[in-house]
Formats: structure tokens, sequence, C-alpha cells
């Protein structure tokens, strides 16, 4: 295309033109005309509250978890639903970034308008958000699986996976009652895995014979696991996410690297047990936030979620789950759909006093009518509670692998 | 422990950034572009043979502790690799009449689309091939090298392919036409060479052991829908300390990045505190330090 | 390399035509977007901001490549090295403790990126274009490694935030976002469309505040750009691009001259960095990764590898390119045809919107470079010296 020749100027211009335009329009920021965040028909309304989620990136699996903790939420909601109304949400990606989850975040708050956002995936990208996007606006936000210490500085910013401090407090009591005297620690290269390390190191009080992050998206992670078989420990310990802990044991296995393995809750979940060879991890203990196993709601999210997707729920998708219910029993309590008002009820709904209830169709019962005070919601991740920095309560369970699956040693508090 | 161990562990990542730099030196050769989907295209080889070995199943016996549907599966994947390279070469980058550094833009676009399409495809987990998992060789434990002979076997086959392409490049008329191109494209043309058919062929050669590396990767590693493009850097820096143009200093500047990454852990045995998670940097390190030396690479050819 | 004369072309005025009346029919669907509640003013306000950034990002790559010819994919680095130069000794978390002025930030991050530029050109400035673009990629991963790693001085993983508003702290404008009132257009019912009806508030403000300091730094970057392109140092440097045997036959200093575009176009970029630190609030090893090099090159070359107008368009196209393809999914249907592969496919396709985005955007700059490979809006008349013409050119 280069060189025009006079002639066909006039049509090839018009052409390249609306081209153009074309092109960039259906690039363009132009949104269709915009639906108010609240839509009153005579039938029901329609709640819409935003959620940023890592559809993509390197935080991806997580987006997946998330995704189906949502859906089964909003499941069990819209069965019920909100006073006559339904709950939407509407997604954005987050990239696994903090750039692109500001501009998600961006645009669910100016762009939508919602009053309630849960985010983010990444420790990093949630508080990116809250500090460019939410703090300063009436916006509620969220997050589903933030655990970094950081997030604990924000008051007005609320999770629902309790900040990795007492996690690992307990993982490294555990590590040390099975009489492991030293340990070799794998942490992943990232805020989260950052935070997991810092206060894992506080904690034990054995010998540290290694300790090194690894990045996420390695294409090789032997040199750390021969380092790891170096130093002699007794114990590894895996401070990442399920993944890099499936790969680096596989690498181990096949190394006839021996050692006692342990983890936090991101390196449980059916990737590790389906990615080592069997029986290869036997007796590998994590630790998990957990609502106790044998809890009834817990059973039921859980064969749910085995019908829906064909395999086991994970932390990550139980915080989502219970995110969704707590937002819809915000808005339930609320007097109106605002972020002043669902700021004012979403604590009170999990948190006591109230009646204690353990599913969305409980509480809607035991409600009839009444504020946030009335109930106080446990939900399948934990008891929540939010305390007075937005962080919830943490129960934690600890599990063993036997014969390829997790069973549960206990319900154990920091 | 040993430095045998990380040699080991260095001879086998080798492996895999050696194949996929020699494809990606093919391709910069003929193609005149650095081709940013190269990573990608690894990736598009891996699930390839996923897709495939799922197909074919184990076919019975193994050899070096991989069913031979496996191989079959890795040959799956290596033409599918090579095929979706041809057609996006002859859709996308032939018809573009602009510049490398155009076609190099073009080319990050095309990765985005291989990536989204597999991820669309199949989803963001990682997976593995249902090859049965390996203890290290026995006899080799004392001797202090832990190795599997998968492992084994993808340090062979490596080997295999690169001798392979030697051959071909020095013996066979494809090959020497393809030298000739890589030389001086108008000479060749002029002298009655087919060059269209050559740069097709340099194509296929290219990516096909992209692909190759790419399942590799995925037995060695795992696979998922960013592995290529996060070892690309890496290859292309293999790529470069080895000279644009050689495909012998492709093989030598994977090697030397491939054992300089396993080999990290040395330097905290002997004291030095630099921790692993500076591998890359290292290895960039070392490039930018050849290529003082050397500004055309190890054994770079053309000025470009 | 060869293809620089290839890619040229010498179009007559319609092509700047096309460019800008694609432009105006955008702009006039931004306002209708805007005045029919289409597109909120405070996110548009955020999205030019970045737009912003991007111009000044293309512009500084624009002095490297388009006037020298040198292929530099260390941007990223740049402009991480100018966001955290100036987030250590700004942010709320920042190891180092201080709490100084965004200004402080600027000089600091520029100075570190000054330096840090004399060092990475320093070993690749003499090498040829490939080798060059494959070095300076190197090194920019080594400086993204070490900040990433060296978490006593830059926190690491963690990032840096509570970072202050550029007009944090001034006299008039500092306190304008908060103290300005809230205007309240009310709704205004035409027929069919219903308009306004939106709060302009704290968020609007200050995103105009945002907006006009990148307008500001724009301006100053883009007049200085123009200005050295016209002077005799601007003319050696497109000597060099053309030919640098030529150049250095002619006696000139080619290395000398080189290093001044590089140290230049980086020093651009570090102030884009330092801007975006201020408009995000939070920096993160993750801002210096290669896709942010790659997303710059894409404005580059999309806007109009070599012109300035054309980086400035550039910078607005990649995104919207970027954040535009957010909005597709909300034009799409929820479900298409009533079963059978094609529905299948198509809920895949709406339900993995992440990827489907991701392959929106490759899709989308193959196409663009299909469609007008020398970009939208090159460069005219680059071989012709300026004295030679009425009007010197970009």
């Amino acid at each position: 295309m280069t060189g025009d020749t006079n002639g066909t100027l006039g049509r090839r211009e018009v052409l390249k033109g609306a081209g153009a335009t074309g092109l960039v329009l259906t690039a363009g920021c132009v949104g269709s005309d915009e639906e108010p965040a609240e839509t009153s028909t005579p039938e029901s309304t329609v709640y819409e509250i935003g959620m940023v989620n890592s559809l993509t990136g390197s935080l991806a699996d997580f987006g997946t978890y998330n995704k189906r903790g949502m859906e089964l939420a909003l499941e069990s909601i819209n069965e019920v639903g909100i006073d006559g109304g339904t709950l939407e949400i509407i997604v954005e990606d987050s990239e696994s970034l903090p750039d692109a989850g500001v501009s998600a975040a961006q645009k669910l708050a100016t762009q939508d308008q919602v009053p309630f956002v849960i985010g983010a995936v990444g420790s990093g990208v949630s508080t990116s958000i809250y500090e460019s996007v939410i703090e300063g606006s009436d916006i509620v936000q969220l997050s589903q699986n933030s655990t970094s210490a950081s997030l604990t500085d924000y008051p007005g910013l609320l999770r629902m996976s309790p900040p990795g401090g007492p996690q690992v407090q307990v993982l490294s009591d555990v590590i040390a009652e099975d009489g492991n005297g030293s340990v070799a620690v794998a942490w992943v290269n990232n805020d989260f895995g950052q935070s997991q390390r810092d206060g894992f190191l506080e904690a034990w009080g054995g010998e540290v014979a290694y300790e090194s992050p690894h990045d996420q998206e390695q294409s090789s992670y032997s040199s750390v696991v021969a380092e790891m078989a170096n130093s002699g420990a007794d114990a590894w310990v895996f401070l990442t996410y399920q993944e890099q802990t499936a790969l680096m044991l596989s690498d181990a296995f096949s190394n006839a690297y021996e050692a006692a393995f342990y983890g936090s809750d991101s390196a449980k979940g059916p990737s590790v047990l389906e990615n080592t060879p069997s029986g290869s991890i036997e007796g590998m203990k994590t630790v998990e936030p957990s609502a106790a196993v044998d809890q009834a709601n817990y059973q039921s999210f859980a064969s749910r979620f085995e019908e829906a997707y064909g395999t086991a729920p994970t932390s990550w998708s139980s915080f989502a789950y219970d995110c969704v219910i707590t937002a819809a029993l915000s808005i339930l309590t609320a007097e109106e759909f605002t972020g002043s008002a669902l700021g004012g009820t979403v604590r009170g709904v999990t948190a006591s006093p109230g009646t204690t209830v353990t599913t969305y169709a409980e509480a809607v019962e035991a409600l009839d009518g009444g504020g946030p005070d009335a109930i106080d919601y446990d939900g399948v991740s934990g008891p929540i509670d939010f305390d007075e920095n937005g962080d919830p309560v943490g129960a934690f369970q600890v599990f063993e692998v036997s014969d390829d699956e997790y069973t549960s040693l206990g319900t154990r508090s920091a | 422990m040993s430095i045998l161990e990380y040699l080991a562990n260095g001879l086998v990542f080798s492996s895999i950034i050696v194949l996929s730099g020699v494809g990606l030196s093919l391709i910069y050769s003929i193609a005149s572009f650095a081709n940013f989907a190269h990573g990608d295209t690894m990736t598009v080889g891996a699930y390839g043979a996923l897709v495939s070995f799922g197909a074919v199943g184990s076919m019975g016996g193994l050899l070096f502790g991989l069913p031979y549907g496996f191989y079959v599966a890795l040959a799956a994947g290596a033409l599918l690799a090579a095929l979706v390279a041809v057609i996006t070469q002859r859709l996308v980058y032939e018809p573009l009449e602009i510049g490398s550094i155009g076609l190099l833009i073009t080319s990050i676009g095309i990765a985005f689309v291989y990536r989204a399409l597999i991820q669309l495809g199949f989803g963001t987990d990682g997976r593995r091939y249902a090859v049965p998992a390996m203890r290290p060789v026995e006899w080799l434990v004392p001797v202090g090298i832990r190795i599997t002979v998968q492992e084994i076997a993808i340090v062979a086959f490596a080997a295999v392919f690169v001798v392979a392409l030697h051959l071909v490049l020095t013996r066979t008329l494809l090959g020497q036409m393809m030298r000739a191109m890589a030389d001086d494209a108008s000479l060749a043309r002029v002298s009655g060479v087919r060059t269209s058919r050559i740069k097709l062929w340099t194509w296929v050669l290219g990516a096909g052991l992209a692909g190759a590396g790419g399942v590799f990767l995925g037995l060695y590693n795992q696979i998922e829908p960013r592995m290529g493009f996060n070892i690309l850097l890496v290859v292309f820096a293999a790529v470069i300390l080895g000279g644009i143009g050689s495909v012998y200093g492709a093989m030598l500047g994977g090697f030397l990045i491939g054992m300089v990454d396993q080999l990290m852990p040395v330097l905290g045995d002997i004291g030095i505190p630099i921790g692993t998670e500076y591998s890359y940097a290292v290895a960039f390190l070392i490039m930018v330090g050849v290529l003082l030396a050397r500004p055309s690479g190890i054994a770079g050819t053309t000025e470009r | 390399m060869t293809a620089i004369r290839s890619r040229l072309s010498i179009p007559a005025e319609p092509t700047v035509r096309v460019a800008l009346g694609a432009v105006s029919v955008l702009t006039m669907l931004l306002v209708v977007g805007l005045l029919t509640g289409g597109i909120g003013p405070a996110y548009l306000l955020y999205l030019l901001g970045l737009s912003g950034m991007y111009v000044l990002l293309a512009i500084g790559l624009n002095v490297q490549w388009g006037y020298t010819g040198m292929i530099n994919f260390s941007v990223a680095a740049f402009f991480g090295l100018g966001a955290y130069g100036s987030a250590i000794l700004t942010a709320s978390n920042t190891p180092t403790g201080l709490s100084l002025s965004p200004l402080v930030g600027l000089v600091v991050g520029v100075g570190l990126a000054a330096v840090v530029a004399v060092l990475i050109a320093v070993p690749t400035l003499r090498l040829s274009a490939d080798y060059l673009a494959i070095a300076t990629l190197g090194l920019a991963e080594v400086v993204r490694i070490i900040i990433q790693n060296q978490r006593a001085v830059t926190n690491g993983n963690a990032g840096l935030r509570g970072l202050p508003k550029f007009s944090e702290g001034w006299p008039l404008l500092g306190g304008f976002p908060t103290g300005a009132p809230t205007v309240t257009l009310s709704e205004i019912t035409l027929g069919p469309f219903t308009l306004l009806g939106f709060r302009l508030g704290r968020p609007v403000w200050q995103g105009l505040l945002d907006l006009s300091v990148v307008v500001v730094m724009i301006l100053v970057v883009y007049a200085l750009v123009r200005r050295l392109h016209r002077s005799p140092w601007g003319r050696v440097l497109r000597t060099i691009r053309s030919d640098e045997e030529l150049a250095k036959a002619l006696g000139k200093p080619t290395f000398r001259h080189k290093m001044e575009a590089f140290v230049l176009g980086s020093v651009i970029m570090a102030v884009a960095g330092v801007y975006y630190a201020h408009l995000n609030l939070f920096v993160t090893p993750q801002n210096l990764a290669p896709i942010n090099t790659f997303y710059v090159w894409i404005a580059v070359i999309l806007g109009g590898a070599g012109s300035n107008r054309g980086a400035v368009f550039g910078g607005f196209m990649i995104i919207a390119i970027r954040e535009g393809t957010r909005f597709l999914r909300e034009l799409l249907p929820q479900q298409l045809g009533s079963g059978g592969a094609v529905t299948d496919l198509y809920t895949t396709v709406i339900g993995n919107f992440g990827a489907t985005r991701l392959l929106a955007v490759g899709l989308l700059i193959v196409l663009v470079i299909r469609i007008r490979p020398e970009g939208v809006l090159p460069p005219r008349s680059e071989l012709i010296w300026p004295e030679t013409r009425e009007e010197p050119d970009e």
C-alpha cells in the first residue's frame, strides 16, 4: 500500500476513512447505552455488583476457581432472590496485573457505577485498586483471595481470605510438632509469597537451612529443587501455588530426593494430587483456612461443586463463594442500594450479634425483614466475622495426604 | 551433593533451548525478522502432542521410559506447529511489504492470537503428558548424577534432530539452497533457486523444531498456555549470543544459556550470594558480555 | 536494514485527512457517548490520562527509533526507573522512609534513568539492529529482576504504594479536587434520548487535573523534540538512521549522537513513568515487564513509525485497542443460536472473555498492520531535507 495514484483518490480516501473509523470504533471505548446499576421493571430488580478477577495472566487458575465459587453462589442466591430481585455480577479481567486491575476497577466504578466490588486475587492488585479507585469513594471492596499482610493496613479494604500470618503460624507449629529441626522454604516471588515467607520465618523457631524465591512462570524449577535437596533440611515448606508445588514435587520424585513435605493452603489442591506421581507425596501436610469439613454447609458446597465441575473445591473457590453471599446479604439488609448503605451492613451480617446461619436460604429465613445484626453468617470458608481492619477471623484445617487424598486432621487456630 | 547433578539438569534444559533456538535461527536467517511468535509456536506443538497422545494412547511398549505413542504424538505436535507457522507465513507475513520491525510487531500480535486460541480451547490449567513417572537411573546415582531415562530421551532426541539438521544443511540440495539464501537471497534467486519453496521448507523445519522443543518442555516442566512465551526471551538470548544466521551458534548459545541457568546454585555453594532468582539476569549479562567482544555473536554470519 | 525504504511512502495530503477524519468521527462519538451516559466522565478522563502516558512513551521511543533508527526494547525499564525513582522517595510504605515531594521524585527518576541509559547504551549502541533489540531487552530484564529482588530498597513484589498525587501540596491546585463543588448536570430528555444526568464530583476534578499534568508534559516534550529534530543535531541523527556509514564518512561522531538520542528518549520515558506512578499511586516490578515495551512499540508502529504525530496517535490507539476490547463483551449478545457446535463455541468465547480479549487485541494489531503497514500517520518526506521544502516536517 505504498503510494497513491491521483485518479482514485477520492473514493479510496473515503473507504479508508470509513474502514479506519469502523476499526477504531469496534476497538474504541464506545459503550452501549448504559444500564444503571439498578433497573426496576415491573417484575424484579436487578442488583449489579462488580468483580475484578484474574481471568488471564499468571493467576488465571485462581480466576477459574473464583469463577466457579461465584457461579455456585449466584445459583444459591437467585434461587431465593433478594427481596424478589436478582443479583448479577459484572466481571472484569485484571490480567493478574495491578495496572490492568486498576483499569478494570475504574471501569466498574466510574462506568458501571457499582456500589460493591469483589476484588482482587493478587494482593498487589487489591491494594492498587483500593488506593487508586476505591479509597475516597463510598464503594465497598471485598477481596476474595488476597492474603498479604499489607491489606490489614487498610481498614476499608475487606477481605475474605485470612491474612497469611496466622496461617503460617499454624503451619510452623505443625512442622515443629512433627519433630523437624530444619526447614527449606520455597516461596513464590510475589506479594503473596513474600508475605507468607516473612510470616513463616518470624514464626519458625528452628533452623532455616534454605529459603529462596522463585518466579511463577519459570520454565524449570530443577535448580530450586536441587538447592533444597543440598541444604539437607528435614522439612521442605512450599509457600507457593499448586502448579509450582506439583512441579517441584515431581522433580523431587524424579531425582529421588527425600524429605518431609509441608505447604500452605495455596500449595494444596487437586492439581497437586493429579500432577504428582501416585504415592510420592504421601504424608504431606498442609494448612488451609476453611470451615470444618464435616460441617453441613461445607459438605453441601463441596458436593455441589464436585457435581458441577468434576473436582473438589479449593479454599479459593470457598472464599469467592462467601464473598458473593456476603454481598447479597449486605444488599438484602441495607436501606438502599448504594455504597455507603452497603458499607454499613456488610460487616454486621457476618458477625455477632445475630442468629448463626450457614447458608443464604437460612439467612433469608432468619432475617425476616430485620437488619444486619439479626444474622451472623458463617460461611464455607470459615466464620468470617470481619474485624476492625477488614480481616476475617481464620479457622484452619490441617490436611494430610493419605492414599492420594486429602484427609483432615482437625481444626486449629493460631 | 554435586555439580554433576546441576550439569545433568543443565544438559536437559539446554536441549530444549537448543531445539527452539535452532528453529528460531533458521527462520531468522530466511525470513529476516525476529519472530516473537516463536515461543507460542512451541506451545502449539506441545498442545498438538497432548491431543495426539490422547488420541493414539500408549501403543504398547516403552522406549526410554516413554510410550511409543508419545513419539507419534511428538511428530504430530511438531507437524502441527509447522503447519500453523506456514499458514501464518502465507496469510500474514508474506503479503506484508513492511520492514522487519513491522513484521516483529505483527508477530507479537500473532503470538497473542496463538495463545488466546489455546487458552480458549484448553483453559488455563497446567497439564502433563500421561507418561509414567520415573525415578533416576539407578547406576548413575552413586556417581552423583540424578537423571531419569525420559530426560535422557530429551537429550538424545535433541541431539538426533540437531545432527539430522546438520546433515540436511550440508549434504542435501535443500540444505545448500537454504544456506545460499541465508547468505544472499537475491543472488540465490537469480541463480535459479526457487526461493519461495525454500522459504516454505525453512519455516517448516524451524517451526517443527520449535514444536518439538515445546513437546519436550511440556514433558520436562508442564503444558500450559504461557509456556512458550515464558521461555522466549531466553531462546532469543541464546540465538543472539550464538549469532544470527548461524545454526551452530544457536546450538552453542542454547547450550550455554541452559547451563548457566541450571548452574546458578553453584554460586551459592561457593559463597557468592547471587540466588537462583537472578539466573536470567546472569544469562542476559553474559549475552551482552559476549556481544561486547563479538558484536555479531559467537558465530554470527550476517551483519543485520 | 533495507526495510526502511520499502516502508516509506510519499503520500499526498489525503492520508492525513483520513486519519483526521477518523479521529473527528471518533471524537464526536465519544462526545455523544459522554452526553448520553454511555461513558462515565471520570472513566473517560482516566483513559485519556493513560493515553497521554503512552503518547509520552511513544514520543520517547520515536526519538530513538524514528529519528535515529535504534531498535530499543528497554522501554519498560526506563518507564519503571522513572516510576520507581519517584516512588522510592514518596511512597508511604517505602523502605527508605522518605516522604518527599513528587517534583523531587521527578528529578530523581529522570536522573536515575539517564544514568542507567548511559550504562545500557555503552555496551549496546555499537550493535546492529537485531542484536541491539535483544541486548536492550535483556538488559531491561536485568533491571527488572534487580528491582524485583532488592527488597530492602524497592519492597520487591509487594510494590510501593500510597504515592501522593502529583498535584498534592501545590498551593491552588492541590486542593482543587476536594475543594471544587460537585456539579450535577440534571437529565435532559430529548425524545427517546436521555442526556447528561451525571455528577461531576471529586473523581472528575482529580481526573481533569491529572490529565492537565500529562498534557503539559506532552506539550513541553513535543515542542522540545520537534525543535531538536530540525536542528543540526537532528539532521545528523537522520543521516545516521538512513546510512550510518555515510555519517561516519562525513566525520560525524555517530556514537556520541546515538548516545545522546538514546539518553534523551529514555529520559522522556522516565517522565512518563513518574507520571504513571502519581496517576496510579502504586508501582510494582510488573510495570517493567517486557509486554509493556511491546505495547509501546505497537503504538509507535501502528501510529506511524518515525513521526511524532504518529506517536501521539499511536498512544491513543493502543489504549483504544486494549481498553476498548473490554466493552466488546457488552456489545455482543449473550447467546448465539440454540444449541449445537456454534452455540457451544460462542459460549466458550463469551465465558472465557479474558482470552477472547487477548485474541481481539492480537487480531486488531495484525489487521491494522495489514490495512495500513506504514502506520496511520507515517512521516512524510523523510529523506527530503527541510531546506529544500517550504514546510519542514516531522
